[in-house]
This record gives structure tokens, C-alpha cells and sequence, in this order.
């Protein structure tokens, strides 16, 4: 069995979607995978959680899905970002970067002590 | 709105979901296959692993539709299949909102129309009425909050309060294009009208204040946009050409903007003339410039940044300062020192006036009002009815519904669904009512007085009168599930699952409390009903105080078509001469002032007898010819009528000499013979009581047939004759019409009768919007009366099937067959009484809101409120004996076997 994987942390994966897909557009399937694949296998996609992700983020207008042909020869539904969906993983990038700076400078205090 | 078309594509929507998911599990199995796996154990890894694919299409379909938004829609779809198997439960629940909306919806689109909406001007918010409280010492032209024109011009400077003020007043004039002449309305504005109330021309310009610089000064009219396109057909060389106001030669400046018809709602003028040519405007009037008549209505513009109070509150120095200035005015008029006192307390208000200056709306409020109640209850009534129907099915659902929360629904879950359910009804009822209301609303402003311009109303529903309607029918969906859907699931369970013969309690406290309030709300109505018909049946029956069989009057005005007084006078004789040599007239007669036309000639007069007094009130005062009088069939009580004599003017050999009627003689008599006693015009000191009381009539109505005040008749002779004829004629009205329309032809081709009417048709507009109370009311008792008859029916029905095996029981111990009957009877009594009781109260609390509708009846009349009662109470015993009476014939042991 391979090392224990972590579940995306809530509210992250929308925010991991966009940028999977802001390399290029890809499916379903090869949105898990890639994720996996990049994260060299310590974040596990739960599927229950990534379809109405996916759906949701349509919603929103920040995907655009096309059933393209895929690697395999079969039809597939392609998600693609949005230039509305390049704002928002442009804005969700920026407010990570400071929650994190701000997680470690509360684990910084707590080291000095 | 991403949501609604989500549902509309929901099918595409789901294939695809399919098809994705599909594709994901087919990929893994695929990459685990190649991974070195057995297919089987392949799938059923990924099986594993993706966690059960409903579970995901549920969760996306959250995603494209809110949950709840999901579940109301499959309630709606649930109720709408169960209504299509259930027709004649829905027929009737939706019948009944559909009416009690229709009606609400009507009344409302004329409340709304004459009432509450603004005039279609630019910020109508900020539009003022002025009024003046207290005695203003002037001669009256017109009906209401009249005021003088230089009062305008002074408000006008007023610029620290108000954008602009203007003034008004409505009047006929005799109008020719070209070609016939005709009767038609008119408005006589200052200059600063158009600009005020900022209205724009299609064509040409309208009318600015150089217009009323000064009397006489600009002739010249602005047209309707209507009228342009009726009477000149459009045409674009409009500007310029010249019409005929009372045969004097006016230009066409401008054409208004289309659909503004001016201030007053229910009157169309279709030209408005500048103050200057008031004089044109309206024949023999020449108070243009004169303090001391008021005839207009002033209205203003606030400044955005004044309010109504603070204007009122800062005019009164300037006002106070005006009415002792005005005292020191040569044509101020010689008036006792209380008079003087009266005038100096004068006040000037400042009304906020976004609806304009409308006498329909003085006359038809409350009446309207009173009808909306009416229908509001009437709707509230449709509303307890489906309320009692849902009820009653919801008790033959209790099983379904147990069985539904048994496998895991929650009591809200199906509230929701039952709440679902009429809503959807409402939506149903609603839109009917919507069809409805505009056919509802044609017969009423059909049976509104005519001349009360009625015509300005339209039927059209428009976006407020429809918001109003599905709001209406939203509050009535919620307020008839409210009920049901807190009952659904209330009780225990298992008792329900355990109860087999569908016998459960279904609501039956709550069905009672909705018969109790519908024999409530009905009682109101059938009151309400009970004192309309006795208000009408009164005035009917007691009539105006003449004969109105076989009599018809018209009137002509000389005057508005150029005749002196003098010539006028002339013309009128010969007429009169001529209708009364005619074989069809039986006898004829000339007032100045027309019976039950609305308007009167009104002053106080001083009486000389044994001693002299002035009147604090007016004294309704009027002319007639010798002969009027008995033409009309009114009695002579004392004294004679008018001779030939009489009408001389005095330097000719004429009398002085009065008519009054019965009602003056006891006021002011105190019933002793008024014969030989002096009246003058006016209260002032130097008032003349110069003319001798000849005569007493009967009373019979003047203003209207409500009204039966104190007359004064004066003989109506050549100085001026008036031109209203009565005429009492021979064989058919027809050959009469005939015979009296050649007879003024003959006289003058050119000029137009104004009306033409029986005594009966008058007598019937006069009692228009009592007629309307009266029928309407009446209606809607008989249908609350249904309404609540068959609720009753329906509850003692179930009480009777629910209570078969107890009384059968009862029969068995030997109870008598009455006493099973009074044991059902008794229930109804309990809920007949409660909501006598629960009404009563209301009709007295509401009896001030018709109290001025009323005539010869107080709105809490015993007799009415007594018939009223035993009425609702005897058919509602007969609606309950029914079930009772097949308690009675329970057979016990029919009823021990049952189940």
C-alpha cells in the first residue's frame, strides 16, 4: 500500500481545479490524476467531491466544458478556464500565499519560543 | 435565473452527467487492467474507491439547483398530477379563489385608479393642493377647495417654498371646429400649468404665463392629444388654426403630450384655455382679477428640499397678513363682526396632492373602500373554504401521509408539499382572477354615473394592478395552507397508521375554528348587504318628491353661444311658448338651476318676522316658472304659487315674493306659518329682507335625492329665466323627444341641446353608487352565504361519519333518535353562535366606515343585524340538520359492525 495520502483540505479543491486547468483543459479523470500525479501522490481526489466541484465551478462561469475526443479515441467532457476562471485562480493564488505566509509566521513565534 | 434554465435543460444535463461519470470509472478500470489487474477486480475497486454514483449525481444536482429550490418544484409537479386526477376538488378550490381574486382585483384597479395613483407628471410627490379653512366672504363657482385667481398669482411668489404654483377649474364650453357645435370640457388654467406640472407639447407650445397677463389678452387654447387625433385626424398643420369656444374665435397653440389629461381624475378636458379669456371661457363671468370669487384650484410644486408642513407653516404670516389687507379692500363685503371674525381665523392648508384635484375620487372613496373591505373579506372567505377543502382531503390523505414520515419524511418535508399544494392553487385561482378582473371592472365603471366621467377609467390591467393580483393570490395560497400543512403530521404516528377505517381526528378542532370564522365573516356581509338594499329601497321609495312619470327635461346655453342675457331670455321664451302650445306637452316649467344635477345656488339668507335673524347655514336657493311646481306634481301646502304677476320686474307693477319648502318652515318657523314673513339674500347687516313668503311646497330633493334641504324659490321672470325646461308630456316619450328637439332646432339650428333625459333616468343616476353598494353587497352575502353553508354541510358530514360508532352505541343504550340529532346540532349551534358572536362586535366596529354611505338607516340597525342573523343562523341549522338527520337514522347495529 502506498504512504497515507491527505484529503484535500475543504475549500482548497476548487482552487486546485483552476490551477490543473490553467495548463490546459483536460477531463475529469485527468484532473485526478494530474493532481495526484503533481503532488507526487500525498493529496488523494476523492471523486464524490470532484464532480460537483467541477459542476459548481460551471456554474459559477469560471469553467467552460466541450466534449472533445479524448487521448483514448473516446468522447470526453474537457473543462477549460475561463478568463472570469484566470481572476478568480489569480485572486485565490494571492490569498493563499498570504493565509500561508501568516500560518508560518504563527509557526516561526512558536518556534523562537 | 441560471437555475430556471437549469430545469429546462435538466434532461440534457443528466445524459451528460452520465456519460462523464461513465467515462471516469471506464478510464480507471482501464488504467488498472493495465496495471495487471483482473477486470472484475478492477471494477469492483473502482466501485469502491468512487463511493456509490448516486451519491455523486445527487450531489451535482444540488449544484445545478438548490435543494430546496429542487423539492419545491417536485412538490409543485407531485400537486399538479394530483389536482389533474382530483378535477372537481380542484374545480372548486380554484373557482372559488379564482372569484374571491376576480373581485378583489377589481375593485382594487378602480380603487388604484381613481384613488391612490399618481398624476402620469414628473415627480407628483412633491405636488401640493391649497385650501382655505374657515369663511372666505366669496361667491362660489365650482365644487371644492376653491380659491380666487389673484391668490395663485400671490402663491406664485412664494418661490422659497414651491418650483411653481398653478390654478385651474374645470367648466363646458360650447366648442366648434368647423362643423357641429357641441358641449365639451374644458379646463381654464393660469399660464404657469403646463410648466409646473411638466408637461410637454407633441406639437406647437403650450401655454406660458404671458398668456394670463392679462383679461382678455391671449386667445388662444391647447389641445388634447386625443382630440387632435379624433377631431382633426393628426393632422401636422394643426398649429394655427382657429376654433370656435362659445362662438368667440380662439387659435390652436399647441397639442399636449399624448395621455395627459389633466389634474383631475375621471374628467377629460380636450382643450385648456388661458385664465385671460375666462371671461370667454365661461359666458358672464368676470371675477377674473376679483379677490372676493373663488372658482379655481390652486396647486403647487414643492421645492425638493420643502416639505408640506413646513410651506403651510411658513405661508400663515404672510396669509394672516393677506386677510387683514383683505378687510381694507374696497370690495371686501360688508359682513357682521362675526362674519369678520370667522374670516380673519381663516387658515390656509397645504395638502400633499400627487393624485391631483378629483370630485370623483371626493365621491367615490369611501364607497370604494367600503367595496374593498367587502371583497377582501369576501376573498378571505374563498381562503377558509379551500382551507376546509384541503382539510377534508387531508384527512382522506392521513394514511399516505403516516406512511410517507413513517419511511423518513419530516413533518416539515410535507408541510412543504401541502403548502406546495395551494400555492399552486393560488397560482391557478390567480390567473383566472386576472381574466376575470378586467370584465369586472367594465361593468363597474358601466354603472358608475356617467357625467361622473367614468370614461377616464380603464379596464386594462397594468404591471401595479397586477403585482397586486399575484400578491393577492400568493397571501391567499398561504394563508388557505397554513393550516393543513401545520396539521399534517401533528399527531401520533401510530394511532393514525393503526387507525384502519380512515377515521382519524383529520383536523377536526381546526375545521371547526374555519366554520366558525366563515359564519363570522358571512354575518358581516349579509349586514353589510341587509343595510346597502334598505339604503337603496329607502331612497327609492321614498323618491325625490315628485312625479317622475311621463316627465323629461334638457337644458340649453344660450349664453355659450353668444347671446346676451337679454336675447338669451328672449330665445328661452320662445321655446317655453312653443313646448307649451305643443299637442304632446301636458304642462311645463324653467328652472334657473337643474334638480339632481349635484350642483346648487346656496346662500344664507336673513329673515324677517316677528323678529330678524340671519342663517348660520346656506339656504339652498333656486327660480322657477308659475306652473314649475305643479308640472312636477308637487303639492302646494300653504299658501299659492307663482302668478304671472310675479315675474314682472317690480318697477313694472312685479312683487317680490318666495316659495320656501316644509323642511325651512320647520327650521325656521319652528312650524308656524312662514306666510307673510320677509326673507333677503346674504347675512350681512345690511342685508334686505324685502321678499314675502307666498307659499309653502312639499319637499322634494334639489342637489340630489339623498339631500332634501331648505329651499327658497324665486319667480323666474324675464330678467332672466333660466334654461333647464321640464316638461310633462302626452302619449310616448319618443313623439315627445321628437316634438321638443324640432321646436329648438327651429329656434336656433346652431345650437346645442346639453342633455336630454326622463326624470326616471336622472333619479337612477342620482342613486348610482348606491345601486352599485347595494348589488354588489348583496352578491357577495349570497356567496359567502354559499360558501360558508357548504363548509358547515361538510364538517357536520364528517363530524356525523366520525361519530357513527359512538352514537350508535348511544342507540343501543337506548338513547332516543332526538337526542342523536341534537348531539350533532348542538356541535353546530356551538360554531353558529361563536361566530355571531365573533361578528357582531366587527359590524359594530366597522359601521363607522359605511355610516355616511348610509340614508335613513344607522349601521347598526337592530332590524337589519336581527334578520341578518336569523337568516344566517336558520339556513345554517338547515345546512347542519342534514348530516344530523342521518345521525338519526344510525342504524346501531349497522354502526358496531362497521369497521
Amino acid at each position: 500500500m502506498p504512504t497515507p495520502r491527505f484529503p484535500i483540505p475543504q475549500g482548497t479543491l476548487d482552487m486546485l481545479i483552476l490551477q490543473v486547468l490553467s495548463l490546459e483543459p483536460a477531463h475529469g479523470y485527468g484532473i485526478a490524476q494530474r493532481l495526484e500525479q503533481i503532488s507526487k501522490s500525498v493529496v488523494q481526489v476523492n471523486q464524490g467531491s470532484l464532480y460537483p466541484a467541477l459542476h459548481r465551478l460551471e456554474q459559477k462561469g469560471w469553467l467552460k466544458a466541450t466534449w472533445k475526443q479524448s487521448e483514448t479515441g473516446r468522447e470526453a467532457k474537457f473543462y477549460a478556464l475561463t478568463r472570469a476562471g484566470q481572476k478568480q485562480l489569480a485572486e485565490e493564488r494571492k490569498s493563499w500565499a498570504r493565509l500561508a505566509g501568516a500560518v508560518q509566521l504563527i509557526f516561526d513565534e512558536g518556534g523562537a519560543r | 435565473m441560471r437555475y430556471i434554465l437549469n430545469w429546462f435543460r435538466r434532461r440534457k444535463m443528466e445524459s451528460d452527467l452520465d456519460r462523464e461519470l461513465t467515462y471516469h470509472i471506464d478510464r480507471r478500470v482501464n488504467d488498472l487492467v493495465e496495471a495487471g489487474l483482473a477486470e472484475s477486480e478492477a471494477r469492483r475497486r473502482v466501485t469502491l474507491e468512487v463511493g456509490g454514483a448516486t451519491q455523486i449525481r445527487e450531489e451535482v444536482r444540488d449544484v445545478w439547483l438548490a435543494r430546496w429550490l429542487r423539492d419545491f418544484v417536485y412538490d409543485l409537479r407531485y400537486s399538479a398530477r394530483s389536482f389533474v386526477r382530483n378535477r372537481s376538488f380542484t374545480l372548486t378550490a380554484v373557482l372559488s379563489l379564482a372569484l374571491g381574486i376576480g373581485a378583489t382585483t377589481a375593485i382594487y384597479s378602480l380603487v388604484d385608479q381613481i384613488v391612490l395613483r399618481p398624476l402620469p407628471v414628473a415627480h407628483p410627490e412633491r405636488l401640493v393642493l391649497f385650501d382655505w379653512n374657515g369663511a372666505q366672504l366669496a361667491d362660489t363657482f365650482g365644487s371644492s377647495n376653491l380659491m380666487s385667481y389673484p391668490m395663485c398669482r400671490d402663491l406664485q411668489q412664494k418661490t422659497e417654498f414651491f418650483d411653481g404654483v398653478f390654478c385651474r377649474a374645470l367648466t363646458t364650453v360650447n366648442l366648434s371646429t368647423g362643423g357641429d357645435t357641441r358641449p365639451a370640457e374644458a379646463e381654464v388654467v393660469s399660464g404657469t400649468y403646463f410648466s409646473v406640472l411638466g408637461v410637454k407639447p407633441v406639437r406647437g407650445r403650450l401655454l406660458n404665463p404671458d398668456d394670463d397677463r392679462a383679461p382678455g389678452a391671449s386667445p388662444v387654447v391647447v389641445i388634447s392629444s386625443d382630440f387632435w387625433q379624433r377631431e382633426f385626424a393628426g393632422a401636422p398643420d394643426i398649429i394655427g388654426r382657429k376654433i370656435l369656444v362659445n362662438r368667440y374665435p380662439m387659435v390652436v397653440a399647441g397639442v399636449a403630450a399624448p395621455r395627459f389629461f389633466g389634474v383631475d381624475v375621471g374628467e377629460i378636458p380636450l382643450l385648456w384655455i388661458p385664465a385671460s379669456m375666462s371671461a370667454q371661457a365661461i359666458p358672464g363671468f368676470k371675477g377674473m382679477l376679483n379677490r372676493r370669487v373663488r372658482w379655481m384650484q390652486i396647486l403647487g410644486r414643492l421645492r425638493p428640499d420643502v416639505s408640506a408642513v413646513q410651506a403651510r407653516a411658513g405661508l400663515q404670516p404672510w396669509f394672516k397678513a393677506m386677510l387683514e389687507e383683505d378687510t381694507r379692500r374696497a370690495d371686501f363685503p360688508n359682513a357682521s363682526a362675526e362674519q369678520r371674525r370667522d374670516f380673519l381665523a381663516s387658515t390656509l392648508s397645504v395638502i400633499p396632492a400627487p393624485q391631483g384635484h378629483s370630485m370623483l375620487r371626493k365621491n367615490l372613496a369611501r364607497p370604494l373602500w367600503v367595496l374593498f373591505t367587502a371583497t377582501t373579506v369576501l376573498l378571505a372567505l374563498a381562503c377558509l373554504n379551500v382551507a376546509g377543502l384541503f382539510l377534508a382531503r387531508g384527512s382522506a390523505r392521513q394514511r399516505e401521509i403516516s406512511t410517507r414520515r413513517a419511511i423518513g419524511a419530516s413533518r416539515s418535508r410535507i408541510g412543504r408539499q401541502l403548502l406546495a399544494d395551494s400555492i399552486l392553487f393560488a397560482i391557478a385561482g390567480g390567473l383566472l382572477g386576472i381574466e376575470i378582473a378586467p370584465v369586472a371592472v367594465r361593468a363597474l365603471t358601466a354603472s358608475l354615473p356617467h357625467d361622473a366621467g367614468a370614461n377616464g377609467l380603464t379596464a386594462s390591467i397594468d404591471s401595479h394592478v397586477l403585482f397586486f393580483a399575484l400578491a393577492a393570490s400568493l397571501v391567499s395560497g398561504l394563508l388557505a395552507g397554513v393550516a393543513p400543512a401545520l396539521q399534517a403530521g401533528g399527531e401520533s404516528l401510530i394511532s393514525s397508521l393503526r387507525d384502519r377505517a380512515g377515521m382519524a381526528l383529520g383536523g377536526i378542532r381546526l375545521r371547526r375554528a374555519i366554520v366558525t370564522a366563515q359564519i363570522a365573516f358571512t354575518l358581516i356581509l349579509v349586514i353589510a348587504a341587509g343595510l346597502f338594499v334598505r339604503t337603496l329601497s329607502g331612497l327609492l321609495g321614498r323618491g325625490p318628491g315628485f312625479n317622475t312619470s311621463s316627465l323629461v327635461s334638457f337644458s340649453i346655453s344660450p349664453d355659450r353661444s353668444g347671446y346676451s342675457a337679454a336675447s338669451a331670455t328672449q330665445l328661452e321664451q320662445r321655446i317655453a311658448d312653443e313646448i307649451r302650445m305643443s299637442p304632446t306637452t301636458e304642462s311645463s316649467g324653467i328652472v334657473r338651476v337643474p334638480l339632481l344635477g349635484g350642483g346648487v345656488w346656496a346662500n344664507p339668507v336673513t329673515i324677517q318676522s316677528d323678529r330678524r335673524f340671519a342663517t348660520n347655514d346656506d339656504v339652498n336657493l333656486n327660480a322657477a316658472t308659475p306652473g314649475f311646481f305643479a308640472t312636477l306634481g308637487i303639492r302646494m301646502v300653504a299658501g299659492r304659487d307663482f302668478s304671472e304677476h310675479d315675474t314682472l320686474p317690480v318697477d313694472q307693477g312685479g312683487q317680490r315674493v318666495a316659495i320656501v319648502n316644509e323642511v325651512f318652515v320647520k327650521r325656521y318657523f319652528g312650524g308656524r306659518s312662514p306666510l307673510g314673513a320677509y326673507v333677503g339674500m346674504g347675512a350681512a347687516p345690511d342685508a334686505k329682507p324685502n321678499i314675502e313668503i307666498v307659499g309653502v311646497v312639499r319637499d322634494f330633493s334639489y342637489r340630489n335625492v339623498r339631500e332634501q334641504g331648505e329651499q327658497i324659490w324665486f319667480p323666474a321672470g324675464m330678467d332672466d329665466l333660466g334654461s333647464n325646461f321640464y316638461v310633462r308630456y302626452r302619449g310616448t316619450a319618443e313623439s315627445a323627444f321628437q316634438s321638443i328637439r324640432s321646436i329648438v332646432r327651429n329656434a336656433d339650428p346652431t345650437l346645442p341641446i346639453n342633455y336630454f333625459a326622463t326624470l326616471q333616468e336622472q333619479v337612477n343616476l342620482s342613486v348610482t353608487t348606491e345601486r352599485l353598494l347595494a348589488a354588489l353587497s348583496t352578491s357577495f352575502g349570497t356567496v359567502a352565504l354559499l360558501l360558508s353553508l357548504v363548509g358547515l354541510y361538510g364538517v357536520m358530514s364528517f363530524v356525523v361519519t366520525r361519530r357513527t360508532r359512538e352514537i350508535g352505541i348511544r342507540l343501543a343504550m337506548g338513547a332516543t333518535r332526538g337526542a342523536a340529532v341534537w348531539l350533532i346540532l348542538g356541535d353546530a349551534l356551538t360554531m353558529i353562535g361563536l361566530g355571531t358572536a365573533i361578528a357582531l362586535p366587527c359590524v359594530w366596529a366597522l359601521g363607522r366606515l359605511v355610516e355616511s354611505q348610509l340614508f335613513d338607516v344607522k349601521p347598526t340597525d337592530a332590524v337589519t343585524m336581527v334578520a341578518a342573523t336569523v337568516l344566517l343562523c336558520s339556513s345554517a341549522l338547515g345546512a347542519a340538520l342534514i348530516p344530523a338527520r342521518r345521525a338519526s337514522a344510525i342504524d346501531p347495529m349497522d354502526a358496531l359492525r362497521f369497521e
